[in-house]
Protein backbone atom coordinates (compact mmCIF):
# COMPACT_ATOMS: atom_id res chain seq x y z
CA UNK A 1 0.00 0.00 0.00
CA UNK A 2 2.86 2.37 0.87
CA UNK A 3 4.38 1.57 -2.51
CA UNK A 4 1.22 2.39 -4.42
CA UNK A 5 0.78 5.57 -2.45
CA UNK A 6 4.41 6.59 -3.09
CA UNK A 7 3.91 6.17 -6.83
CA UNK A 8 0.57 7.99 -6.80
CA UNK A 9 2.23 10.94 -5.11
CA UNK A 10 5.15 10.87 -7.52
CA UNK A 11 2.78 10.87 -10.49
CA UNK A 12 0.67 13.66 -9.04
CA UNK A 13 3.73 15.81 -8.32
CA UNK A 14 5.02 15.02 -11.80
CA UNK A 15 1.87 16.45 -13.38
CA UNK A 16 2.20 19.69 -11.50
CA UNK A 17 5.98 20.01 -11.77
CA UNK A 18 5.50 20.33 -15.51
CA UNK A 19 2.92 22.61 -17.13
CA UNK A 20 0.83 19.61 -18.15
CA UNK A 21 -1.26 19.43 -14.99
CA UNK A 22 -2.13 23.12 -15.05
CA UNK A 23 -2.77 23.18 -18.80
CA UNK A 24 -5.04 20.14 -18.70
CA UNK A 25 -7.07 21.33 -15.71
CA UNK A 26 -7.22 24.89 -17.02
CA UNK A 27 -8.31 23.89 -20.51
CA UNK A 28 -10.94 21.60 -19.09
CA UNK A 29 -12.26 24.40 -16.90
CA UNK A 30 -12.55 26.76 -19.86
CA UNK A 31 -14.28 24.31 -22.20
CA UNK A 32 -16.55 22.96 -19.51
CA UNK A 33 -17.42 26.52 -18.54
CA UNK A 34 -18.45 27.21 -22.12
CA UNK A 35 -20.64 24.10 -22.30
CA UNK A 36 -22.18 25.01 -18.98
CA UNK A 37 -22.96 28.57 -20.00
CA UNK A 38 -24.55 27.49 -23.26
CA UNK A 39 -26.51 24.75 -21.51
CA UNK A 40 -27.71 27.12 -18.84
CA UNK A 41 -28.81 29.84 -21.28
CA UNK A 42 -30.67 27.29 -23.32
CA UNK A 43 -32.34 25.90 -20.25
CA UNK A 44 -33.38 29.33 -19.01
CA UNK A 45 -34.98 30.16 -22.34
CA UNK A 46 -36.78 26.84 -22.33
CA UNK A 47 -38.10 27.30 -18.81
CA UNK A 48 -39.45 30.75 -19.72
CA UNK A 49 -41.19 29.43 -22.81
CA UNK A 50 -42.56 26.27 -21.24
CA UNK A 51 -45.54 27.79 -19.38
CA UNK A 52 -46.58 29.83 -22.45
CA UNK A 53 -46.47 26.71 -24.62
CA UNK A 54 -48.69 25.03 -22.08
CA UNK A 55 -46.01 22.46 -21.25
CA UNK A 56 -45.42 21.03 -17.82
CA UNK A 57 -42.63 21.82 -15.45
CA UNK A 58 -39.02 21.76 -16.54
CA UNK A 59 -36.34 19.69 -14.89
CA UNK A 60 -32.85 21.07 -14.56
CA UNK A 61 -31.37 17.63 -14.05
CA UNK A 62 -32.81 16.06 -17.14
CA UNK A 63 -32.78 19.03 -19.43
CA UNK A 64 -29.54 20.69 -18.61
CA UNK A 65 -27.03 18.94 -16.32
CA UNK A 66 -27.35 15.68 -18.17
CA UNK A 67 -26.41 17.25 -21.50
CA UNK A 68 -23.62 19.35 -20.09
CA UNK A 69 -22.04 16.24 -18.58
CA UNK A 70 -22.52 14.26 -21.76
CA UNK A 71 -20.87 16.98 -23.83
CA UNK A 72 -18.03 17.29 -21.39
CA UNK A 73 -17.07 13.65 -21.92
CA UNK A 74 -15.84 14.76 -25.37
CA UNK A 75 -13.22 16.89 -23.62
CA UNK A 76 -11.92 13.84 -21.81
CA UNK A 77 -11.50 12.10 -25.12
CA UNK A 78 -8.87 14.69 -25.97
CA UNK A 79 -7.45 15.33 -22.54
CA UNK A 80 -6.94 11.83 -21.15
CA UNK A 81 -4.41 10.80 -23.83
CA UNK A 82 -2.42 13.87 -22.82
CA UNK A 83 -2.48 12.79 -19.20
CA UNK A 84 -1.56 9.17 -19.74
CA UNK A 85 0.87 9.35 -22.64
CA UNK A 86 3.88 10.05 -20.48
CA UNK A 87 3.19 7.56 -17.66
CA UNK A 88 5.29 4.67 -18.93
CA UNK A 89 6.78 6.07 -22.13
CA UNK A 90 8.71 8.77 -20.32
CA UNK A 91 10.06 6.38 -17.69
CA UNK A 92 11.21 4.05 -20.40
CA UNK A 93 12.86 6.80 -22.37
CA UNK A 94 14.73 8.25 -19.41
CA UNK A 95 15.60 4.89 -17.85
CA UNK A 96 13.82 5.54 -14.55
CA UNK A 97 11.70 2.46 -15.20
CA UNK A 98 14.83 0.54 -14.24
CA UNK A 99 14.63 2.08 -10.78
CA UNK A 100 10.99 1.07 -10.34
CA UNK A 101 11.54 -2.42 -11.65
CA UNK A 102 14.58 -3.12 -9.50
CA UNK A 103 12.81 -1.90 -6.36
CA UNK A 104 10.84 -4.23 -4.12
CA UNK A 105 7.61 -3.20 -5.83
CA UNK A 106 5.38 -5.50 -7.86
CA UNK A 107 4.32 -4.72 -11.43
CA UNK A 108 0.75 -4.54 -10.16
CA UNK A 109 1.68 -1.88 -7.60
CA UNK A 110 3.38 0.19 -10.30
CA UNK A 111 0.34 -0.07 -12.56
CA UNK A 112 -2.04 0.79 -9.72
CA UNK A 113 0.11 3.72 -8.65
CA UNK A 114 0.14 5.13 -12.14
CA UNK A 115 -3.57 4.48 -12.63
CA UNK A 116 -4.55 6.19 -9.40
CA UNK A 117 -2.11 9.01 -10.11
CA UNK A 118 -3.75 9.71 -13.46
CA UNK A 119 -7.20 9.27 -11.92
CA UNK A 120 -6.44 11.84 -9.26
CA UNK A 121 -5.68 14.41 -11.94
CA UNK A 122 -8.87 13.38 -13.76
CA UNK A 123 -10.85 13.83 -10.58
CA UNK A 124 -9.22 17.19 -9.99
CA UNK A 125 -10.70 18.22 -13.33
CA UNK A 126 -14.11 16.91 -12.33
CA UNK A 127 -13.83 18.67 -8.99
CA UNK A 128 -13.79 22.00 -10.79
CA UNK A 129 -17.29 21.32 -12.06
CA UNK A 130 -18.56 21.13 -8.48
CA UNK A 131 -18.36 24.91 -8.50
CA UNK A 132 -20.76 25.04 -11.44
CA UNK A 133 -23.12 22.65 -9.67
CA UNK A 134 -22.97 24.77 -6.53
CA UNK A 135 -24.23 27.73 -8.54
CA UNK A 136 -27.22 25.68 -9.68
CA UNK A 137 -27.98 24.66 -6.11
CA UNK A 138 -27.77 28.26 -4.97
CA UNK A 139 -30.24 29.61 -7.52
CA UNK A 140 -32.32 26.56 -8.28
CA UNK A 141 -33.31 23.28 -6.78
CA UNK A 142 -31.77 20.40 -8.73
CA UNK A 143 -31.92 16.91 -7.30
CA UNK A 144 -28.55 15.77 -5.98
CA UNK A 145 -28.98 12.06 -6.67
CA UNK A 146 -28.83 12.16 -10.48
CA UNK A 147 -25.84 14.49 -10.16
CA UNK A 148 -24.05 12.07 -7.86
CA UNK A 149 -24.76 9.15 -10.19
CA UNK A 150 -23.58 11.30 -13.09
CA UNK A 151 -20.27 11.90 -11.36
CA UNK A 152 -19.97 8.20 -10.63
CA UNK A 153 -20.51 7.47 -14.33
CA UNK A 154 -17.92 10.03 -15.35
CA UNK A 155 -15.35 8.64 -12.91
CA UNK A 156 -15.90 5.11 -14.23
CA UNK A 157 -15.73 6.32 -17.82
CA UNK A 158 -12.52 8.18 -17.02
CA UNK A 159 -11.09 5.02 -15.47
CA UNK A 160 -11.61 3.23 -18.79
CA UNK A 161 -9.95 6.04 -20.71
CA UNK A 162 -6.99 6.05 -18.34
CA UNK A 163 -6.55 2.27 -18.48
CA UNK A 164 -6.44 2.41 -22.30
CA UNK A 165 -3.93 5.25 -22.07
CA UNK A 166 -1.69 3.40 -19.65
CA UNK A 167 -1.69 0.36 -21.86
CA UNK A 168 -0.51 2.25 -24.94
CA UNK A 169 2.03 4.18 -22.93
CA UNK A 170 3.49 0.91 -21.70
CA UNK A 171 4.08 -0.25 -25.26
CA UNK A 172 6.38 2.52 -26.44
CA UNK A 173 9.13 4.92 -25.45
CA UNK A 174 7.51 7.63 -27.52
CA UNK A 175 4.90 9.79 -25.81
CA UNK A 176 3.38 11.04 -29.05
CA UNK A 177 2.87 7.52 -30.35
CA UNK A 178 1.30 6.51 -27.04
CA UNK A 179 -1.00 9.55 -27.10
CA UNK A 180 -2.10 9.06 -30.70
CA UNK A 181 -2.88 5.38 -30.24
CA UNK A 182 -4.85 6.13 -27.10
CA UNK A 183 -6.82 8.83 -28.83
CA UNK A 184 -7.54 6.69 -31.88
CA UNK A 185 -8.72 3.72 -29.83
CA UNK A 186 -10.86 5.84 -27.52
CA UNK A 187 -12.43 7.53 -30.51
CA UNK A 188 -13.19 4.17 -32.11
CA UNK A 189 -14.74 2.82 -28.91
CA UNK A 190 -16.71 6.03 -28.72
CA UNK A 191 -18.34 5.68 -32.10
CA UNK A 192 -18.35 1.90 -32.46
CA UNK A 193 -22.14 1.79 -32.10
CA UNK A 194 -22.56 3.76 -35.35
CA UNK A 195 -21.71 0.64 -37.25
CA UNK A 196 -24.41 -1.25 -35.41
CA UNK A 197 -27.22 0.86 -36.80
CA UNK A 198 -26.70 -0.52 -40.30
CA UNK A 199 -25.57 -4.03 -39.53
CA UNK A 200 -28.53 -5.84 -38.16
CA UNK A 201 -29.75 -6.36 -34.62
CA UNK A 202 -27.12 -8.85 -33.37
CA UNK A 203 -24.17 -6.65 -34.38
CA UNK A 204 -25.96 -3.67 -32.96
CA UNK A 205 -26.29 -5.35 -29.60
CA UNK A 206 -22.60 -6.13 -29.49
CA UNK A 207 -21.40 -2.75 -30.67
CA UNK A 208 -23.69 -0.83 -28.39
CA UNK A 209 -22.45 -2.95 -25.51
CA UNK A 210 -18.85 -2.16 -26.40
CA UNK A 211 -19.47 1.54 -26.84
CA UNK A 212 -17.92 3.44 -23.94
CA UNK A 213 -20.40 6.30 -24.04
CA UNK A 214 -23.50 4.19 -24.37
CA UNK A 215 -23.01 3.02 -20.81
CA UNK A 216 -22.62 6.45 -19.32
CA UNK A 217 -26.02 7.73 -20.43
CA UNK A 218 -27.97 5.85 -17.78
CA UNK A 219 -25.71 7.23 -15.06
CA UNK A 220 -26.40 10.74 -16.29
CA UNK A 221 -30.14 10.08 -16.17
CA UNK A 222 -29.74 9.06 -12.57
CA UNK A 223 -29.77 5.32 -13.01
CA UNK A 224 -27.02 3.24 -11.48
CA UNK A 225 -27.34 -0.07 -13.27
CA UNK A 226 -25.05 -2.86 -12.12
CA UNK A 227 -24.64 -3.96 -15.73
CA UNK A 228 -22.91 -0.69 -16.53
CA UNK A 229 -20.86 -0.72 -13.35
CA UNK A 230 -19.68 -4.22 -14.15
CA UNK A 231 -18.92 -3.21 -17.72
CA UNK A 232 -16.75 -0.30 -16.63
CA UNK A 233 -14.99 -2.11 -13.81
CA UNK A 234 -14.16 -5.09 -15.98
CA UNK A 235 -12.97 -2.77 -18.75
CA UNK A 236 -10.64 -1.02 -16.28
CA UNK A 237 -9.41 -4.29 -14.79
CA UNK A 238 -8.73 -5.70 -18.23
CA UNK A 239 -6.84 -2.58 -19.30
CA UNK A 240 -4.67 -2.64 -16.18
CA UNK A 241 -4.08 -6.35 -16.56
CA UNK A 242 -2.89 -5.87 -20.14
CA UNK A 243 -0.64 -3.03 -19.04
CA UNK A 244 0.98 -5.14 -16.33
CA UNK A 245 1.46 -7.95 -18.83
CA UNK A 246 2.93 -5.60 -21.42
CA UNK A 247 5.45 -4.35 -18.88
CA UNK A 248 6.32 -7.87 -17.85
CA UNK A 249 6.66 -9.12 -21.42
CA UNK A 250 9.11 -6.32 -22.13
CA UNK A 251 11.46 -7.95 -19.64
CA UNK A 252 11.41 -11.21 -21.48
CA UNK A 253 11.96 -9.59 -24.82
CA UNK A 254 14.75 -7.52 -23.29
CA UNK B 1 26.66 -13.25 -0.76
CA UNK B 2 26.17 -13.35 -4.51
CA UNK B 3 26.18 -16.56 -6.40
CA UNK B 4 25.78 -16.79 -10.14
CA UNK B 5 25.48 -20.24 -11.65
CA UNK B 6 25.56 -20.99 -15.36
CA UNK B 7 23.75 -17.81 -16.18
CA UNK B 8 22.71 -17.41 -19.80
CA UNK B 9 20.72 -14.60 -21.34
CA UNK B 10 19.64 -14.57 -24.95
CA UNK B 11 17.90 -11.79 -26.82
CA UNK B 12 16.29 -13.59 -29.70
CA UNK B 13 19.23 -15.23 -31.43
CA UNK B 14 21.87 -13.03 -29.81
CA UNK B 15 23.51 -14.50 -26.74
CA UNK B 16 24.44 -11.61 -24.48
CA UNK B 17 25.59 -13.67 -21.50
CA UNK B 18 26.78 -17.20 -21.99
CA UNK B 19 27.10 -19.65 -19.09
CA UNK B 20 28.55 -17.21 -16.58
CA UNK B 21 29.44 -18.55 -13.14
CA UNK B 22 31.04 -16.67 -10.27
CA UNK B 23 30.71 -15.96 -6.55
CA UNK B 24 31.19 -12.89 -4.46
CA UNK B 25 31.91 -13.25 -0.76
CA UNK B 26 30.44 -10.99 1.91
CA UNK B 27 32.19 -7.64 2.14
CA UNK B 28 34.14 -8.12 -1.03
CA UNK B 29 34.47 -5.73 -3.98
CA UNK B 30 34.29 -7.56 -7.25
CA UNK B 31 35.31 -5.84 -10.46
CA UNK B 32 33.43 -6.76 -13.54
CA UNK B 33 35.68 -6.01 -16.42
CA UNK B 34 35.11 -6.22 -20.11
CA UNK B 35 34.98 -4.26 -23.32
CA UNK B 36 31.74 -2.47 -24.24
CA UNK B 37 29.06 -4.94 -25.22
CA UNK B 38 30.67 -7.81 -23.33
CA UNK B 39 27.54 -8.52 -21.30
CA UNK B 40 28.37 -6.64 -18.09
CA UNK B 41 25.18 -4.60 -18.02
CA UNK B 42 23.04 -7.58 -18.94
CA UNK B 43 24.53 -9.66 -16.11
CA UNK B 44 23.90 -6.85 -13.67
CA UNK B 45 20.35 -6.44 -14.88
CA UNK B 46 19.72 -10.10 -14.23
CA UNK B 47 21.23 -9.79 -10.75
CA UNK B 48 18.98 -6.85 -9.92
CA UNK B 49 15.88 -8.63 -11.16
CA UNK B 50 15.32 -6.21 -14.03
CA UNK B 51 15.69 -8.96 -16.61
CA UNK B 52 14.97 -12.65 -16.21
CA UNK B 53 17.73 -15.05 -17.21
CA UNK B 54 17.17 -17.44 -20.08
CA UNK B 55 18.72 -20.19 -17.97
CA UNK B 56 20.86 -20.51 -14.89
CA UNK B 57 20.45 -19.12 -11.40
CA UNK B 58 21.43 -15.99 -9.56
CA UNK B 59 21.26 -15.81 -5.77
CA UNK B 60 21.64 -12.45 -4.10
CA UNK B 61 21.86 -12.17 -0.32
CA UNK B 62 20.47 -15.67 -0.02
CA UNK B 63 17.44 -15.15 -2.26
CA UNK B 64 16.97 -16.36 -5.79
CA UNK B 65 16.34 -13.26 -7.91
CA UNK B 66 13.77 -15.08 -9.98
CA UNK B 67 11.86 -17.01 -7.33
CA UNK B 68 11.95 -14.42 -4.56
CA UNK B 69 12.48 -11.16 -6.42
CA UNK B 70 11.08 -8.87 -3.74
CA UNK B 71 13.30 -10.26 -1.01
CA UNK B 72 16.37 -10.04 -3.23
CA UNK B 73 15.50 -6.52 -4.39
CA UNK B 74 15.01 -5.35 -0.82
CA UNK B 75 18.66 -6.19 -0.18
CA UNK B 76 20.12 -4.81 -3.38
CA UNK B 77 21.13 -1.28 -4.29
CA UNK B 78 21.58 -0.65 -7.96
CA UNK B 79 23.13 2.18 -9.90
CA UNK B 80 22.30 1.66 -13.58
CA UNK B 81 24.49 2.98 -16.36
CA UNK B 82 22.44 6.17 -16.56
CA UNK B 83 21.37 7.29 -13.08
CA UNK B 84 17.57 6.90 -12.96
CA UNK B 85 16.66 10.43 -11.88
CA UNK B 86 13.35 12.25 -12.17
CA UNK B 87 14.32 15.68 -13.51
CA UNK B 88 11.38 17.48 -11.90
CA UNK B 89 12.18 16.34 -8.36
CA UNK B 90 14.70 17.93 -6.06
CA UNK B 91 17.48 15.68 -4.82
CA UNK B 92 15.85 15.42 -1.40
CA UNK B 93 12.40 14.65 -2.82
CA UNK B 94 13.91 12.10 -5.15
CA UNK B 95 15.79 10.28 -2.41
CA UNK B 96 12.68 10.41 -0.23
CA UNK B 97 10.69 8.75 -2.99
CA UNK B 98 13.33 6.08 -3.53
CA UNK B 99 13.48 5.41 0.22
CA UNK B 100 9.73 4.90 0.16
CA UNK B 101 9.66 2.41 -2.70
CA UNK B 102 12.71 0.59 -1.35
CA UNK B 103 10.71 -0.07 1.78
CA UNK B 104 12.51 2.13 4.31
CA UNK B 105 10.10 2.56 7.26
CA UNK B 106 8.55 6.03 7.48
CA UNK B 107 10.31 6.94 10.70
CA UNK B 108 13.78 6.21 9.35
CA UNK B 109 13.38 7.84 5.97
CA UNK B 110 14.67 11.28 6.78
CA UNK B 111 17.70 9.87 8.55
CA UNK B 112 18.50 7.53 5.67
CA UNK B 113 18.13 10.32 3.11
CA UNK B 114 20.51 12.53 5.05
CA UNK B 115 22.99 9.74 5.64
CA UNK B 116 23.17 8.68 2.03
CA UNK B 117 23.44 12.28 0.82
CA UNK B 118 26.30 12.65 3.26
CA UNK B 119 28.01 9.50 2.01
CA UNK B 120 27.68 10.39 -1.64
CA UNK B 121 28.58 14.05 -0.87
CA UNK B 122 25.51 15.60 -2.43
CA UNK B 123 24.19 17.34 0.70
CA UNK B 124 24.88 20.78 -0.77
CA UNK B 125 22.64 19.91 -3.74
CA UNK B 126 19.68 18.73 -1.63
CA UNK B 127 17.34 21.47 -2.86
CA UNK B 128 18.47 21.38 -6.49
CA UNK B 129 16.27 19.77 -9.14
CA UNK B 130 17.72 16.54 -10.46
CA UNK B 131 17.33 17.79 -14.04
CA UNK B 132 19.67 20.68 -13.31
CA UNK B 133 22.57 18.67 -11.91
CA UNK B 134 25.92 18.28 -13.64
CA UNK B 135 26.94 14.85 -14.87
CA UNK B 136 29.15 14.28 -11.83
CA UNK B 137 26.39 15.11 -9.39
CA UNK B 138 23.87 12.99 -11.26
CA UNK B 139 26.19 10.06 -10.87
CA UNK B 140 26.59 10.74 -7.18
CA UNK B 141 22.86 11.16 -6.58
CA UNK B 142 22.53 7.83 -8.38
CA UNK B 143 24.97 6.38 -5.87
CA UNK B 144 23.08 7.94 -2.95
CA UNK B 145 19.92 6.34 -4.33
CA UNK B 146 21.59 2.93 -4.38
CA UNK B 147 22.69 3.33 -0.75
CA UNK B 148 19.41 4.63 0.61
CA UNK B 149 18.06 1.41 2.11
CA UNK B 150 21.46 0.33 3.39
CA UNK B 151 21.48 -2.77 1.16
CA UNK B 152 23.67 -5.82 1.71
CA UNK B 153 24.59 -5.86 -1.94
CA UNK B 154 25.53 -2.93 -4.15
CA UNK B 155 25.55 -3.31 -7.90
CA UNK B 156 27.17 -0.38 -9.64
CA UNK B 157 27.23 -0.16 -13.41
CA UNK B 158 30.19 2.03 -14.37
CA UNK B 159 30.00 4.23 -11.28
CA UNK B 160 32.83 6.50 -12.42
CA UNK B 161 31.65 7.07 -15.99
CA UNK B 162 31.48 10.75 -16.82
CA UNK B 163 33.24 11.98 -13.69
CA UNK B 164 36.29 14.24 -13.67
CA UNK B 165 39.58 12.82 -12.32
CA UNK B 166 39.11 14.25 -8.83
CA UNK B 167 35.58 12.87 -8.58
CA UNK B 168 36.78 9.52 -9.87
CA UNK B 169 39.28 9.27 -7.04
CA UNK B 170 36.65 10.32 -4.49
CA UNK B 171 34.15 7.81 -5.81
CA UNK B 172 36.69 5.00 -5.71
CA UNK B 173 37.54 5.90 -2.12
CA UNK B 174 33.86 5.90 -1.26
CA UNK B 175 33.37 2.47 -2.82
CA UNK B 176 36.36 1.11 -0.89
CA UNK B 177 34.81 2.45 2.29
CA UNK B 178 31.54 0.74 1.50
CA UNK B 179 33.13 -2.69 1.26
CA UNK B 180 32.91 -4.60 4.50
CA UNK B 181 29.41 -3.38 5.32
CA UNK B 182 28.27 -4.01 1.78
CA UNK B 183 29.17 -6.49 -0.88
CA UNK B 184 29.94 -4.63 -4.06
CA UNK B 185 29.96 -5.54 -7.72
CA UNK B 186 31.14 -2.78 -10.00
CA UNK B 187 31.53 -2.89 -13.72
CA UNK B 188 33.99 -0.87 -15.67
CA UNK B 189 36.07 -0.91 -18.76
CA UNK B 190 38.79 1.12 -17.10
CA UNK B 191 41.50 -1.23 -15.93
CA UNK B 192 43.38 0.79 -13.33
CA UNK B 193 40.06 1.23 -11.57
CA UNK B 194 39.87 -2.49 -10.99
CA UNK B 195 43.47 -2.72 -9.84
CA UNK B 196 42.87 0.09 -7.36
CA UNK B 197 39.47 -0.74 -5.93
CA UNK B 198 38.70 -4.41 -6.35
CA UNK B 199 39.76 -7.46 -4.45
CA UNK B 200 38.78 -9.76 -7.26
CA UNK B 201 38.20 -9.39 -10.95
CA UNK B 202 35.91 -11.17 -13.34
CA UNK B 203 36.96 -10.55 -16.89
CA UNK B 204 34.13 -11.04 -19.29
CA UNK B 205 34.24 -10.93 -23.06
CA UNK B 206 31.50 -11.66 -25.56
CA UNK B 207 29.28 -12.91 -22.77
CA UNK B 208 31.77 -15.40 -21.34
CA UNK B 209 33.93 -15.30 -18.27
CA UNK B 210 37.53 -15.49 -19.42
CA UNK B 211 39.23 -15.09 -16.03
CA UNK B 212 38.39 -14.75 -12.34
CA UNK B 213 41.17 -13.84 -9.94
CA UNK B 214 42.74 -11.11 -7.84
CA UNK B 215 44.33 -8.32 -9.85
CA UNK B 216 47.77 -9.29 -8.47
CA UNK B 217 47.35 -12.97 -9.29
CA UNK B 218 46.18 -12.19 -12.75
CA UNK B 219 49.27 -10.13 -13.36
CA UNK B 220 51.46 -12.91 -12.01
CA UNK B 221 49.68 -15.78 -13.66
CA UNK B 222 49.54 -14.23 -17.05
CA UNK B 223 52.96 -12.66 -16.79
CA UNK B 224 54.33 -15.99 -18.05
CA UNK B 225 57.62 -14.96 -19.54
CA UNK B 226 59.42 -12.17 -17.72
CA UNK B 227 60.35 -9.15 -19.71
CA UNK B 228 63.28 -6.86 -18.97
CA UNK B 229 64.13 -3.50 -20.39
CA UNK B 230 67.87 -2.89 -20.90
CA UNK B 231 69.32 0.40 -22.03
CA UNK B 232 73.00 0.49 -22.99
CA UNK B 233 75.37 3.19 -24.22
CA UNK B 234 77.95 2.61 -26.95
CA UNK B 235 76.85 -0.88 -27.79
CA UNK B 236 78.27 -2.47 -30.93
CA UNK B 237 76.18 -4.12 -33.61
CA UNK B 238 76.66 -7.56 -32.09
CA UNK B 239 75.12 -6.58 -28.75
CA UNK B 240 71.88 -8.56 -29.30
CA UNK B 241 73.85 -11.61 -30.25
CA UNK B 242 76.03 -11.25 -27.14
CA UNK B 243 72.97 -11.02 -24.88
CA UNK B 244 71.27 -13.87 -26.65
CA UNK B 245 74.11 -16.16 -25.54
CA UNK B 246 72.98 -15.84 -21.91
CA UNK B 247 71.21 -19.06 -20.99
CA UNK B 248 67.46 -18.60 -20.47
CA UNK B 249 66.93 -15.67 -22.76
CA UNK B 250 64.26 -16.35 -25.31
CA UNK B 251 63.91 -13.14 -27.27
CA UNK B 252 65.63 -9.83 -27.76
CA UNK B 253 64.14 -6.88 -29.57
CA UNK B 254 65.51 -3.42 -30.10
CA UNK B 255 62.79 -0.95 -29.20
CA UNK B 256 64.48 2.42 -29.26
CA UNK B 257 67.74 4.01 -30.40
CA UNK B 258 68.91 7.57 -29.95
CA UNK B 259 72.44 9.08 -30.13
CA UNK B 260 74.12 5.73 -29.70
CA UNK B 261 71.95 4.78 -26.73
CA UNK B 262 69.99 1.64 -27.50
CA UNK B 263 67.09 0.13 -25.62
CA UNK B 264 66.31 -3.60 -25.82
CA UNK B 265 63.41 -5.61 -24.57
CA UNK B 266 64.61 -8.95 -23.32
CA UNK B 267 62.31 -11.88 -22.61
CA UNK B 268 63.52 -14.61 -20.32
CA UNK B 269 62.06 -17.90 -19.23
CA UNK B 270 59.56 -17.65 -16.42
CA UNK B 271 60.89 -17.83 -12.90
CA UNK B 272 64.52 -16.96 -13.72
CA UNK B 273 65.99 -13.68 -12.70
CA UNK B 274 68.68 -12.89 -15.24
CA UNK B 275 69.32 -9.29 -14.29
CA UNK B 276 72.75 -10.07 -12.82
CA UNK B 277 73.80 -12.01 -15.90
CA UNK B 278 72.66 -9.28 -18.23
CA UNK B 279 74.47 -6.60 -16.25
CA UNK B 280 77.68 -8.63 -16.23
CA UNK B 281 77.61 -9.21 -20.00
CA UNK B 282 76.96 -5.54 -20.69
CA UNK B 283 79.73 -4.32 -18.40
CA UNK B 284 82.37 -6.86 -19.47
CA UNK B 285 81.69 -5.94 -23.09
CA UNK B 286 82.66 -2.39 -22.24
CA UNK B 287 79.27 -0.77 -22.83
CA UNK B 288 77.61 1.58 -20.43
CA UNK B 289 74.63 0.13 -18.56
CA UNK B 290 72.15 2.99 -18.28
CA UNK B 291 69.00 1.17 -17.26
CA UNK B 292 67.93 -2.33 -16.38
CA UNK B 293 64.42 -2.95 -15.11
CA UNK B 294 61.74 -5.60 -15.28
CA UNK B 295 58.76 -4.70 -17.44
CA UNK B 296 55.64 -5.70 -15.49
CA UNK B 297 52.77 -6.81 -17.55
CA UNK B 298 49.97 -4.37 -16.79
CA UNK B 299 46.37 -5.32 -16.41
CA UNK B 300 45.86 -3.68 -19.75
CA UNK B 301 48.14 -6.20 -21.43
CA UNK B 302 46.47 -9.07 -19.63
CA UNK B 303 43.11 -7.81 -20.59
CA UNK B 304 44.05 -7.44 -24.23
CA UNK B 305 45.70 -10.81 -24.20
CA UNK B 306 42.66 -12.52 -22.71
CA UNK B 307 40.07 -10.80 -24.80
CA UNK B 308 41.93 -11.12 -28.08
CA UNK B 309 42.86 -14.75 -27.42
CA UNK B 310 39.22 -15.49 -27.01
CA UNK B 311 38.50 -13.58 -30.14
CA UNK B 312 41.01 -15.41 -32.31
CA UNK B 313 39.80 -18.70 -30.85
CA UNK B 314 36.27 -17.99 -31.97
CA UNK B 315 37.41 -16.78 -35.34
CA UNK B 316 39.17 -20.12 -35.83
CA UNK B 317 35.96 -22.01 -35.05
CA UNK B 318 34.02 -20.00 -37.57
Amino acid sequence: MTNIWAIVRKEWNGYFASPIGYVVVGMYAIVFGYFYTVGLSWFIRQSMQAPQMGGGSVNVNQQMIRYVFLNSTVIFLFVVPLITMRTYAEEKRSGTIELLMTSPVTDFQIVMGKFLGAMSLYMAMLAITLVHMAVLFKYGSPEWKPIASGYLGLVLLGGCFVSVGLFFSSLTKNQIVAGMFTFAVLLLLWVIDWVGSFSGPSVERITSYLSLTGHVEDFLRGIVDTMHVVYYLSFIAFGLFLTAKAVDSERWRG
Amino acid sequence: MIEVQHLTKRYGRVTAVDDVTFRVERGEILGFLGPNGAGKTTTMRVLTGYLPATSGRAIVAGFDVFDQPLEAKRRTGYLPETPPLYPEMTVREYLGFVAQIKGVPAGERKGRVDASMEKARVTDMAARHCGKLSKGYRQRVGLAQALIHNPDVLILDEPTAGLDPKQIIETRELIKHLAGDHTVILSTHILPEVAQTCQRVVIINRGRVVAVDTPANLTRRLGGAQTMYVQVDGASENAPAALQRIAGITRIAEIDRQDGIVGYEVDSEAGRDLRGEIARVVVTSGWGLLELRPVRMSLEDIFLQLTTEEHSGEAAIQ
